[in-house]
């Protein structure tokens, strides 16, 4: 009688432990490991793989376009990442760089003809040029303080973009921007744009992680661990800061130019503080100090916006009240707990089972 | 000069704005003052105080008085709720959090706003008919002098409450020494809690006060927010008389600016000066109590 | 003369905290700083550092001036130094706090570092293998891995010396070493400052333990107040009556 119970409950045990195991191997959990293992591993290879099938498996054209912003959200969420999640200090008008990607593109291919590929570099030129200038007095700033500067940065750039019409076209924005091309194929539908969009993140991907495990990344963590520290071992704190909002304003100036040549038109809605309040959420969803989190962020509200927008006039109001739920349960990111909480979901499975068994 | 002919009525509506910016700015020095937390969604105070006067005015057919108080009490209400689920529960969390959570209840409470009440902008009636008061080349609406009077009461309030009440007194400590403080009896969420209700009250006044000259709808919160914090901080950040005057300045430089440029970039005015303070003086005019003056 | 002070003043709000400190530490000499709290100790750190600025005087390193310039520009010239307060990166492991520290010694800019060129990739990994050999000198080894914050905090402070040397500075700032250790610990800690002045660093710490201070220390300075009491070997200044009243007084 005993055996039979203990055959059962091994049995139960190899299932669950399979189960674990092969979780294991996909969900991230990024505190609770030693990060060190900045090489390329299998989940790697897994994530890549996925990407490269998913739209193929899964042919609904809503989904691709789905998966086309959810990527482009994700250039976006992986520049603010490395300023948020690693350096550690806040940008609430990240929406902006955005914008001036899209404006440039938008203007240099509607009225001057560059091509898009030229475009897509001149914007996240123009991009950094911008963070560059703005940079230098405005980083000096800490917490509340900086990230009321961006957000004013945000708001200027929001209100210069509506009034100089002439320029930028006003509330209505451009339209026509042809779509993204190069050597001559041109990428109009959802699944070339997947490709398109997502190429380019899995790119700067592997830049961003070439950078988290050089001597830079310790730096970024170093700044946001301890100013003071940082300085000690010779780090130039500001020029850290600048150089990392660079970059994440040159990733979000080559978001927007994608941005545009996928939607066609530019216009000054899609840029407001909703954006780069959204940013910001997918970087805290995705984990801090995390790099494949915020993208995996990025996703999950792209289509949660989705799946509310149905639901019309409730749709912002329950947004907002998501978001303060995810923000009070989850606010070391989804990922983190996550696993700890499935192991201990099928753990309780596999307890309550027997305890069942138990009572027979 | 023809250019300079209406800077005086300008100064005026400038004042009575000014007045506006100081008191959300009251908000935010006092949720400040009790907890160093920035609350983003004192705006919706603002904008929800005027929307609920609205509503009992004209749905529930209240005398204008009577719709008013209870707007008050109900956004007070509102206050103490955004405290209790979602302050309190993070009271934890990191700066970025607590930041994006008061995000998220701002976006939250003006888009309930527009689902309740519509997304029409609403007006309310003068307090005193629309008379207007003649001195020398300006007019002066009674209404401004209402929002003049209605700003010295709370900042009368809030000096009596902060330096002579004990209650007061007990918010500033936890603020400052939390340790302290709580050793002493004092409950810092208990002093938190009360100062999301002060704020919320202001926030709610000043909404009914402005609601008559300038309308509000479901988004003028977000705005109005803004510029009260940067008001608050332009004057010198943590200190009440840095919200007043800060928000005069504003007021007036906002108001002042129309004058010479198209009147489309008057928003940005705001954010302008922000930068410009925040480059140059970080601490505000008067100076601030709560940045230490080394390495700023 | 590797560090020279000259007459530094430094006020905060109307208070003097220094007025007119002149010393000099010698290289390859262990140096005390001490004194009551509140004597000045950490700003005379903070001025040498580059984290304030002095009001008048200057202080020199290695002959030239170093007084207003940028703290990290005074690190990359070979000072290096740990904190009263403990700042240990906490967000990052035990082994990537030394790497931290070797930061200036490591190949790569912003842009070179993220297209991974070879050269950054040796670099990385002739670095790891020496804050390795850094770690077991300290004996912090074994939990290489850990993150920093998990640490025990004498193994933390360890860290933040480790750190420190990970630099190869010239002069090494150690701002109260021993505060908070166990007996062992600090026993620990004075062997290792030992080891390390025979590789030819020079020390300056501020320390308030007596007898550590007056077992590894060459020279002493004395503050009190902004003032520099006494200043000589330690058994000199041990009899020095200012010395003496002061410390009772503060008592």
């Amino acid at each position: 009688m005993v055996e039979q119970f203990q055959k059962e409950f091994r049995k139960r045990d190899l299932f669950y432990s399979i189960a674990l195991w092969f979780l294991s191997l996909i969900i991230p959990d990024p505190q609770l490991h030693y990060r060190k293992e900045y090489g390329f591993r299998k989940r790697d290879l897994f994530y890549l793989m996925t990407i490269l099938w998913l739209p193929l498996i899964w042919s609904d054209p809503h989904f691709h376009h789905l998966m086309v912003l959810a990527g482009i959200h994700g250039i976006l969420a992986l520049g603010l990442t490395l300023f948020l999640g690693y350096a550690g200090q806040i940008s609430l008008g990240h929406a902006a760089f955005f914008g001036i990607g899209s404006y440039t593109t938008a203007i240099l291919t509607t009225r001057y003809g560059v091509p898009s590929f030229f475009a897509l570099w001149a914007s996240a030129l123009t991009a950094s040029l911008v963070a560059f200038l703005i940079g230098r007095p405005i980083l000096k700033l800490k917490g509340y303080f900086l990230a009321l500067a961006t957000l004013g940065f945000g708001e200027i750039f929001l209100v210069m973009v509506r009034e100089s019409s002439s320029l930028t076209g006003g509330v209505i924005g451009i339209f026509d921007i042809p779509f993204f091309s190069f050597a001559g194929f041109i990428f109009d539908t959802f699944l070339k744009q997947y490709y398109l969009i997502w190429g380019v993140l899995v790119g700067l991907v592997l830049f961003s992680k070439n950078l988290i495990r050089s001597k830079m990344g310790r730096a970024f963590l170093a700044v946001a661990s301890s100013e003071d520290g940082a300085s000690a071992v010779g780090i130039d704190v500001a020029r850290i800061k600048l150089g990392v909002f660079i970059i994440g304003a040159a990733f979000a100036g080559s978001a927007g130019s994608l941005f545009a040549s996928v939607m066609s038109t530019a216009n000054p809605e899609t840029f407001s503080l909703n954006l780069s309040v959204l940013i910001v959420m997918m970087v805290i969803l995705g984990g801090m100090g995390n790099l494949y989190g915020p993208i995996a962020g990025a996703i999950f509200l792209t289509f949660l916006i989705d799946g509310l927008s149905r639901y019309q006039e409730y749709s912002l109001p329950v947004y907002g009240l998501i978001l303060i739920l995810l923000l009070i349960f989850f606010p070391d990111g989804i990922g983190t707990r996550l696993r700890v909480r499935l192991i201990y979901l099928i753990s309780y499975l596999g307890r309550k089972r027997r305890r069942e068994k138990v009572e027979l | 000069m023809d250019l300079l002919a209406p800077l005086p009525q300008l100064l005026i509506s400038g004042i009575t704005f000014g007045a506006i910016y100081a008191l959300v700015g009251l908000g935010f020095v006092t949720i400040a003052r009790a907890s160093q937390i920035i609350n983003f969604a004192q705006g919706e105070f603002v904008m929800l105080g005027g929307m609920m006067t609205f509503f009992f005015l004209r749905e529930v057919h209240l005398p204008y008085s009577l719709a008013a108080l209870f707007a008050i009490l109900v956004v007070i209400l509102i206050g103490f709720f955004l405290h209790l689920l979602v302050i309190y529960p993070l009271r934890k969390a990191s700066l970025p959090i607590l930041l994006m959570a008061t995000l998220g209840a701002s976006l939250f409470l003006s888009s309930t706003s527009a689902l309740l009440f519509g997304t029409l902008p609403k007006a309310l009636p003068p307090f005193a008919g629309k008379d207007l008061l003649e001195l020398g080349k300006v007019s002066v609406s009674s209404q401004s002098l209402y929002v003049l009077g209605a700003t010295f009461m709370v900042l009368l309030f809030l000096y009596l409450l902060s330096y002579r009440t004990l209650l007061g007194k007990a918010m500033e400590a936890s603020s400052t020494d939390p340790l302290g403080a709580d050793l002493s009896g004092i409950s810092k969420n208990l002093m938190i809690f009360l100062a999301f209700g002060v704020s919320a009250g202001i926030g709610s006044i000043a909404g009914i006060f402005i609601t008559p000259i300038f309308y509000v709808s479901y988004h003028s919160g977000t705005l109005i927010g803004l510029k009260g914090f940067i008001a608050a901080v332009l004057g010198g950040w943590g200190k009440h008389s840095g919200a007043i005057l800060g928000g005069l300045v504003l007021g007036v430089v906002e108001s002042l600016s129309i004058a010479f440029i198209p009147s489309g970039y008057k928003d940005a005015i705001a954010f302008i000066v922000l930068l410009l303070i925040l480059y140059f003086r970080p601490k505000g005019i008067l100076g601030s109590p709560f940045m230490d003056s080394r390495r700023w | 003369m590797l560090l020279s002070v000259e007459e530094i003043v430094k006020n905060y709000d109307g208070v003097r905290a220094l007025n007119r400190i002149s010393l000099q530490v010698r290289k390859g000499t262990v140096k005390g700083l001490m004194g009551p709290n509140g004597a000045g100790k950490s700003t005379l750190f903070h001025l040498i550092s580059g984290m304030e600025k002095p009001d008048s005087g200057r202080i020199c390193f290695k002959e030239k001036e170093i007084s207003g310039l940028p703290t990290h520009e005074i690190s990359q010239r070979g000072v290096g130094r740990t904190f009263q307060t403990l700042q240990v990166f906490g967000n990052m492991t035990v082994v990537e706090n030394v790497l931290t520290g070797m930061h200036m010694r490591i190949k790569g800019g912003l842009l070179s570092s993220g297209l991974w060129f070879p050269w950054i990739r040796t670099s990385e990994e002739v670095a790891m293998k020496e804050a390795k050999e850094i770690l077991e000198q300290l004996g912090l080894f074994g939990r290489w891995k850990w993150f920093a914050s998990q640490l025990s905090y004498g193994e933390q402070k360890q860290l933040e010396i480790a750190r420190a040397l990970a630099a190869k500075p010239d002069l090494l700032l150690l701002d109260e070493p021993v505060a908070g250790l166990t007996y062992p610990e600090a026993k620990q800690l004075a062997v290792n400052l030992s080891r390390l002045r025979e590789t030819g660093l020079t020390l300056f710490l501020i320390e308030h333990h007596m007898g550590m201070v007056m077992e590894i220390a060459d020279e002493v300075a004395v503050l009190n107040n902004g003032e520099l009491l006494a200043e000589g070997p330690p058994d000199v200044v041990k009899k020095d009556p200012g010395v003496i009243e002061a410390y009772m007084l503060k008592k």
